[in-house]
């Protein structure tokens, strides 16, 4: 082999190997996606064999990534179940475990923060939000002279955020809750936009969950870790509500404030306060999204 | 056979030379500082993570029932081992007409309600006998029925409770599933001072965009 070749091939090894060097940053691509991922078909197109798939890659992935065995389950809606969420403003201290219990059923994002619950601090004798303050951190709650008004998805009959997808990533289901396919989802984020209730979330980097924080028991349309780029709202708990348990958020409130159930049946929590109790407040009613989320008071 | 091409001149070779040589001297360049400084996502100040006792779904109080269901120490409910049969212990009452609660009982601070007329032990407890309680009509009821008692004045509420809409519920809404619980009055009300005490929020909302704000003003909320 002559000088020059010998040049010239150590140069385009090197420039080869610098190439793929250079390129290397592109490793961690497998960090958001994998083919089988980029190739899964639309939820509402999935057999039951597709999904089982899916169901297993999502389960490998949680385990690579947090080292525990998740258990994912696709549930679908209960027949002759519609949901619908009552909130007792008279009742309600603010104390905020709503917001934490929501955060670690949920698996929601510590850092940066990601919380579907808000709970706002209004003054006694005002429904005006604009007056309203979610950083409130006083010693004790509840602080005289106000009330506190947790507001989530509100889990609309008309939801704006459904119109405006431009991918149907999420869609509203039988039972009354608006769901997102967090694989379909684009992170457009006209969902957020569209939203009056400031209900939707947006991932804007990998979320974040301790290991040990991991709640296990998942639905794909639930509370499977997100990933960075999508959406994600409450879903009034599907994981649970869908099996017949109660939301995290209202088992864990001290004041029994929350009250949760099917308005299709007679005897439900839900339906006893729609015929019994007297004010109900659907959050801007005007904007026409008739909420299944009511929020009533004492008589 | 088609004539040999005409090879480049020597310059122009020279020149080809020194481009590629000068393009992987870039890419080498390149390597060596992404090698230095692997990809990592910008830093972000750690948002601390929620105390576990705000995620607690145990009720604060116990119930004599749950006591009971527990096999706990019960001697605070052994009325007869300090006070006499048959000689309920009189009630006392300084110039306010407020009820006096020994010191045997400094643990209970009377609260029920706004005005004084139900801060009486009577009113609740059985003056004929101490081991139970009775209703203003009469009736006698266990310990572990107190949430009965309770009802017999706050009917709204108790009719409430029963349907399941005051108080906390736990388990299942639908009952066929699984088990639905419902907690006792004295659950989450102190039958003394019913009124549900004020206690610390869990900690705000970060706002999203600025955590790192938050990390010097950490220490200075612990200091005092």
């Amino acid at each position: 082999m002559g000088r020059r070749n010998f040049l010239r091939s150590s140069a385009a090894f090197a420039g080869l190997g610098a190439l793929a060097a250079s390129l290397s940053p592109l490793r961690e691509i497998g960090d958001y996606s994998s083919v089988d991922e980029f190739m899964q078909k639309y939820y509402k197109e999935m057999t039951p064999d597709d999904m089982s798939k899916v169901i297993k890659r999502i389960e490998n992935e949680v385990q690579r990534q947090y080292g525990i065995r998740p258990h994912v389950r696709d549930l679908k809606p209960m027949d002759g179940v519609e949901f619908v969420y009552c909130l007792n403003l008279t009742r309600c201290i603010g104390c905020r475990k709503c917001v934490h219990a929501c955060v670690a059923e949920n698996n929601q994002s510590r850092n940066p923060e990601i919380q579907y619950i808000r709970v706002l601090k209004l003054p006694h004798g005002s429904m005006d939000i604009e007056k309203a303050d979610h950083l409130y951190n006083p010693e004790a709650v509840p602080q005289k002279g106000f009330f506190y008004m947790p507001v989530q998805c509100q889990q609309c009959h008309n939801p704006p955020c459904v119109k405006v997808c431009p991918v149907h990533a999420t869609w509203q289901e039988k039972d009354g809750i608006t769901v997102i396919d967090y694989d379909w989802c684009i992170g457009c984020r006209y969902c957020e936009a569209a939203c009056p209730y400031w209900a939707r979330r947006f991932n804007f980097t990998k979320p974040e969950i301790p290991k040990e924080r991991l709640n296990p028991n998942m639905a794909y349309l639930g509370n499977r870790p997100r990933k960075q780029g999508v959406m994600e709202k409450c879903h009034f708990c599907i994981q649970r509500t869908r099996v017949g348990r109660y939301p995290a958020c209202l088992e864990v409130c001290p004041v029994g404030a929350r009250k949760f159930g099917n308005i299709l049946d007679p005897d439900s929590e839900v339906s006893y306060i729609l015929r019994e109790k007297r004010i109900f407040i659907q959050l801007k009613e005007e904007m026409g999204t008739n909420p299944r989320f009511f929020y009533y008071f004492e008589k | 056979m088609s004539p040999t091409p005409k090879r480049p001149s020597e310059s122009s070779l020279r020149r080809t030379n020194w481009v590629l040589a000068g393009i992987t001297c870039g890419f080498l360049a390149l390597a060596a500082v992404l090698l230095a400084t692997p990809w990592k996502p910008a830093t972000q100040a750690k948002i601390p993570l929620v105390d576990p006792s705000f995620l607690e779904q145990t009720a604060w109080r116990k119930s004599y029932a749950d006591l009971a269901r527990e096999k706990a120490d019960l001697s605070d409910f052994q009325c007869y081992v300090c006070h006499e049969k048959k000689n309920p212990p009189p009630l006392r009452y300084d110039d306010q007409h407020v009820l006096i609660v020994p010191d045997e009982h400094s643990d209970i601070k009377m609260g029920h309600g706004t005005h004084n007329r139900n801060n009486l032990c009577y009113n609740c407890h059985n003056e004929g006998n101490l081991l139970t309680f009775s209703t203003r009509d009469g009736n006698e009821l266990q310990f572990a029925e107190s949430s009965r008692l309770c009802g017999s004045c706050h009917g709204p509420n108790f009719r409430d409770w029963e349907a399941g809409v005051h108080g906390r519920m736990n388990g299942y809404w639908n009952h066929q599933l699984g088990e639905f619980k419902r907690l006792d009055c004295v659950n989450c009300h102190n039958p003394h001072a019913p009124r549900i005490p004020t206690r610390k929020p869990a900690p705000p909302p970060h706002p999203l965009r600025q955590p790192v704000l938050l990390e010097p003003q950490a220490p200075q909320a612990t200091t005092p």
